[in-house]
């Protein structure tokens, strides 16, 4: 099997090109076309979608052990992804979509260039096969509507935040999003398997996409199988009465005691909501509506798409467009120079900096491995002085684990860091680097800092992962760590130069390969178990030479003396 | 329209060299072409440039001229005193670039492939030379194509219970795991990987991992787990297979440049 | 040669793989499912009779397990809460034990002035274990001023999954379309919160109180299989209880329960 990109090199012209050529394709891949399930779709499912998603598509195949989120089972015809509403089966193109793009923060990839548009379409058409569903469907499944689209601004956001706070989002999201919710630790999805809440300020791991629309079409379609509602009517907060009466609803029955006048007024209300929910339920069970009663539901799901808009901004308020560039190549940790103290834990002067970000990897390489990680990434700031340097690491973790007893185990887990640098910094770009994992032949230095002790960080020595010990003579280390909506703040200090061998000695302009280990307890990590990073690099930004104001102007000069010479040269030889 | 002067065409010449080498190169081959590099051919085109205006009298003193009149031809003032300008602010502008330059960390100049032990090991047991070990169900493909797609289903398994993670679904370096490992994860779709390679190699690299490495030709970082500790010998001998299998490409054999 | 192939990779594959990791899953669903006749229809019973027993537990009596109280103390934590997976009372009596009429395939309609409910009040459902007709809406109570998530864990019918906020009082179901169950009812919010619901398409159910009593009444006269079903205990399907029903008689069957070996396994939904 041949491959356009292995004939054609990977440039922009070549990106251009091909998407010049696909063009013609492109207009057939769309899920109009999507066929009867055919020998072509099995084969293609079998090929590439089995060992996860398992022949029979209970999403059980032999990968699936130690994947989370587990593979979907297709059987049950429960997916998250929908443009469809609640409790609907999605679209062609939905599961088109899902299959072309994938799933970030999953193990679902997209298979855009691994499967034709053809394959595609006919693994669609194949999936569909294992739940009944889709077959006795009746009719096409009524898709959500996008027309209402209210646009992003400050009030929107601002309404939205209040809504989180009103639907019980807070509950499992956490008070500003980070997933830390006090119910996330137990969640669980339809077939049992745990389940984390979404990290609303990491974007880059929707499932479906962190647009504004995708967003909206979580709240209204509901992630079928999982512990997120779906914002129906039945269910809805006071559905059925308008924004200002749910708002007056709200503050009457936050009151001690109501007057009979207030009884009377809050009793309309809930006979208001009884009426739409009635409705509602109807629906639900197939019962024909009036054109009333249409009308009714009608006005009242304005509401709550209408507020699902908000909610919808003020998610999307909550994170970046996308990840943040890695701290690789030139984009490296540089720590800053400041003639004085250096700036404490909680001082200002962070804010003037920009993070560095290190994405963090699932330890998958010794035994016991995770293949589940939670952490996703350390943002790291720095600023040094004549003596010292500073750094402040920031994480998020959903949880907050000082000593948990592993049932499984016995073992008392605990949220932890590790920051690790070689003992010796490598003299020169093909000096070999300790191994990644803790070093090896050549040994790492490390600081622990563990969640128990948010004040203290421990120096390590370490020669493999297995083979770390606490550095007999600890070198005066301050630190500072704590946690607040589900993100752990740790400041650390340390003089440039110590007296001990075993420590790193550092010095502004040289490179220093820095790499971390982290450890989420809720999450079963200890030990080799965890999230690692491989080899970046920081700098002491060396402060800017002052030779950059005298050398240009002297070249400057020179340049003007040599040009009035060469003139007086050829003047004096014409005459 | 007036005749180009030789100092403008040389000019121009050397301008489009430039703009040739650094740009337009660059893209077709899809890797930028070294600065380095660059300035070694444009020392050629200089060189080139003047050899040319020099082989005759005339040619010379016609590419001098410009350059004469505009230093001190009195019609030639404006155009004097803007250059007299201009190239001072462009060294000023430039030495001060140089100076105030941030220091980027250094790459990672590592060699494309490590050199193989001369034995194949697993574990501790020795399979024998690098250059003479064949994968023992290679032969199946052509003597018992039924056990061999066994041979390939099993390797399938084994990939998609332990490398996708890294190596991709479709084998293509782009596993969930892969985007913040560094280096990338091995793409076996591109052709530079398995044809270059006998199964030998793949065997020990599979096996030993990134710890495996040579201490030559660092630092290379690898990621790579020691397989040997998870997979028996046969399951690497299969996944091996599944991946010549998968993507189409056949693994180096020991008659081809030896 | 190549679908031959094919299809003995994939026989071999569905054997290896499917089998291993999940099939305990899948067990426990089958273990947990009441037995329903293929088709009921609803009629007056005259002089019918009634069945009526005890169960008992047999076994060590566990201590009963104190629910851990994680978040809104305030409501919740207010009184100590225990497991209700195996509640035995005085006597060994065993408390929610669903017993039923297996094959009985008409009989009489269900009461429709019955109020189908199920109250959340201090963070705990009440009933621990509701049987609510096929079709028939079934109200949840929100008595704790606190949010709450109702996750109904069907697999037959539609996974139920809907907020019910702090100031939502009432909040009705929609009636389902087939027999199921009986189907874990979690709170997402409040992770202890259990209870069952099981979708029944005849009247003829009933749930053991504090002394284990059931009574199933108004029977017409005939020879049916009784089952049981138990969250901790299982079901008696392989070997139903065979009990005969004269005109206006009362026929008495005890059950003696003992727990399942894997009790654990059980608590899992599905």
């Amino acid at each position: 099997m041949i491959r356009i990109q292995q004939i054609l090199p990977n440039t922009k012209i070549t990106h251009l090109i091909l998407f010049l050529a696909i063009i013609p394709v492109l207009q057939f891949a769309d899920a109009q076309n999507v066929p009867q399930a055919s020998e072509e779709g099995k084969r293609v499912y079998e090929k590439s979608c089995a060992h996860c998603h398992g022949t029979e598509g209970r999403g059980d195949g032999s990968a699936a052990e130690n994947l989370l989120p587990k593979p979907r089972d297709f059987t049950r015809g429960l997916y998250k992804i929908r443009s469809t509403e609640a409790g609907e089966l999605p679209t062609d193109q939905d599961l088109l979509d899902i299959i072309t793009k994938g799933m970030p923060g999953s193990s679902m990839p997209g298979w855009e260039t691994a499967l034709s548009a053809n394959e595609r379409r006919e693994v669609v058409a194949y999936i569909k096969t294992f739940h009944d569903g889709f077959k006795e469907q009746e009719s096409p499944p009524r898709q959500i509507s996008l027309a209402g689209k209210i646009a992003y601004s400050e009030e929107s956001v601002e309404i939205g935040k209040g809504l989180y706070t009103e639907l019980g989002c807070i509950e499992c999201h956490g008070n500003i999003g980070r997933g830390d919710g006090t119910s996330a630790p137990t969640l669980t999805d339809e077939w049992g398997f745990q389940t984390w809440p979404a990290n609303l300020a990491q974007s880059w791991n929707f499932r479906g996409g962190s647009d504004t629309e995708d967003i909206f079409k979580r709240f209204i379609g509901g992630l079928a199988g999982s512990p997120m509602p779906a914002f129906e009517g039945d269910s809805f907060l006071n559905f059925g009465l308008t924004s200002a009466e749910s708002k007056r609803l709200t503050e009457l029955e936050n009151r001690d005691e109501m007057t009979a006048a207030e009884e009377e007024e809050s009793g309309q209300y809930y006979e208001k909501m009884d009426a739409a929910v009635n409705i509602a339920l109807n629906i639900a069970e197939g019962t024909e509506l009036s054109a009333e009663e249409q009308q009714t539901y009608t006005e009242a799901m304005k509401v709550v798409y209408e507020k699902s808009w908000h909610l919808a901004n003020y998610v999307k308020s909550l994170a970046p467009e996308k990840r943040p560039e890695p701290a690789i190549g030139n984009n490296v940790l540089r720590s800053q120079y400041v003639t004085d103290a250096l700036p404490a834990k909680t001082d200002a002067a962070w804010d003037t900096l920009e993070s560095s970000h290190f994405p963090l990897v699932a330890q998958v390489i010794i035994e016991p491995r995770q293949f589940n990680p939670t952490i996703d990434s350390v943002n790291v700031k720095s600023f040094y002085n004549d003596t010292e340097v500073a750094f402040l690491f920031t994480w998020d973790d959903r949880t907050h684990t000082t000593a948990e007893e592993d049932e499984e185990t016995g073992n008392i887990l605990e949220d932890a860091l590790a920051i690790q640098f070689p003992v010796k910094i490598p003299q020169g770009p093909t000096a070999p680097k300790p191994y990644f994992l803790w070093g090896g032949r050549l040994p790492v230095y490390l600081w622990q800092w563990k969640a128990s002790a948010p004040d203290q960080v421990t120096e390590l020595t370490a020669k493999g992962i297995n083979n770390a010990e606490a550095q007999a003579v600890q070198s005066d280390i301050q630190a500072e760590g704590s946690y607040t909506n589900g993100q752990y703040t740790l400041w650390v200090k340390r003089a440039l130069k110590t007296d001990d061998k075993k420590d790193l000695q550092l010095e502004p302009g040289v490179f220093v390969p820095i790499a971390f280990s982290a450890w989420d307890g809720a999450n079963g990590d200890i030990n080799t178990k965890r999230v690692i990073s491989s080899w970046y690099a920081f700098v002491l930004e060396p402060v800017p030479s002052s030779k950059r104001f005298i050398y240009p102007p002297l070249v400057a000069l020179l340049s003007v003396g040599l040009l009035l010479g060469l003139r007086g040269f050829v003047q004096r030889r014409n005459s | 329209m007036k005749r180009l002067s030789l100092f403008t065409k040389c000019l121009i010449i050397f301008i489009g060299c430039w703009v040739f080498l650094r740009f337009i190169v660059g893209n077709v081959i899809s890797v930028p072409i070294p600065g380095s590099v660059i300035a070694m051919y444009m020392g050629l085109i200089i060189v080139a440039i003047l050899v040319h205006i020099s082989v005759e009298d005339t040619r010379f003193r016609e590419f001098l001229r410009p350059i004469h009149e505009t230093l001190v031809d009195n019609n030639r003032r404006v155009r004097r005193r803007v250059i007299a300008v201009l190239i001072p602010l462009f060294l000023l502008g430039y030495t001060y670039s140089i100076i105030a330059q941030r220091t980027n960390p250094p790459g990672n100049p590592r060699d494309a492939h490590p050199s193989p032990p001369l034995e194949i090991t697993y574990k501790d047991e020795v399979i024998g030379a690098t250059q003479e070990v064949e994968n023992p169900f290679r032969h199946y493909e052509k003597d018992d194509p039924e056990a061999f797609r066994a041979h390939v289903e099993n390797g399938k398994r084994v990939y998609y219970d332990n490398c996708f993670y890294c190596h991709g679904d479709d084998l293509d370096g782009q596993g969930h795991f892969a985007p913040h490992i560094q280096p990338l994860p091995a793409n076996f779709q591109d052709p530079g990987i398995i044809p270059n390679f006998q199964e030998s190699f793949l065997f020990w690299r599979i096996s030993k991992g990134g710890p495996g490495l040579p201490a030559a030709g660092t630092p290379w970082d690898s990621a790579m787990p020691i397989w040997e500790n998870y997979l028996t010998k046969d399951e690497i001998w299969d996944v091996i297979l599944f991946l010549s299998d998968y993507t189409g490409y056949q693994p180096r054999t020991f008659g081809e440049g030896h | 040669m190549k679908t031959y192939l094919l299809a003995c990779f994939t026989v071999l594959f569905a054997c290896c793989y499917v089998g291993g990791a999940f099939a305990d899953h899948h067990e426990t669903a089958e273990m947990t499912m009441l037995q329903f006749p293929e088709s009921y229809k609803a009629m007056s019973v005259s002089n019918g009779g009634t069945i009526s027993g005890v169960v008992k537990f047999e076994g060590d009596v566990p201590e009963m397990k104190m629910l851990e109280i994680t978040k809104d103390q305030a409501v919740c934590g207010a009184t100590e809460k225990f497991d209700e997976t195996l509640v035995v009372g005085e006597g060994n009596a065993l408390k929610n034990t669903i017993v039923y009429l297996m094959d009985i395939s008409q009989g009489k309609d269900f009461d429709k002035a019955a109020k189908l409910e199920m109250d959340q009040k201090g963070c705990q459902f009440n009933p621990h274990v509701q049987i609510v007709p096929v079709g028939v809406r079934v109200t949840m109570l929100n008595n704790d001023r606190v949010n709450h998530n109702v996750h109904i864990f069907s697999s037959v019918n539609k996974p139920v999954n809907k907020q019910q906020t702090k100031n939502r009082r009432k909040m009705p179901l929609a009636g389902v379309k087939k027999a199921e169950g009986p189907v874990s009812v979690k709170c997402d919010i409040h992770g202890w919160m259990s209870a069952w619901i099981a979708y029944v398409p005849h009247p003829y159910f009933a749930v053991t109180n504090e002394m284990g009593e059931f009574t199933l009444e108004n029977v017409p006269p005939g020879t049916y299989k009784l089952g049981y079903w138990h969250e901790a205990c299982g079901t008696n399907n392989e070997s139903p209880a065979a009990v005969t029903v004269e005109a206006g008689g009362t026929v008495k069957q005890d059950f003696t329960l003992m727990l399942k070996k894997n009790v654990a396994e059980s608590g899992k939904h599905n």
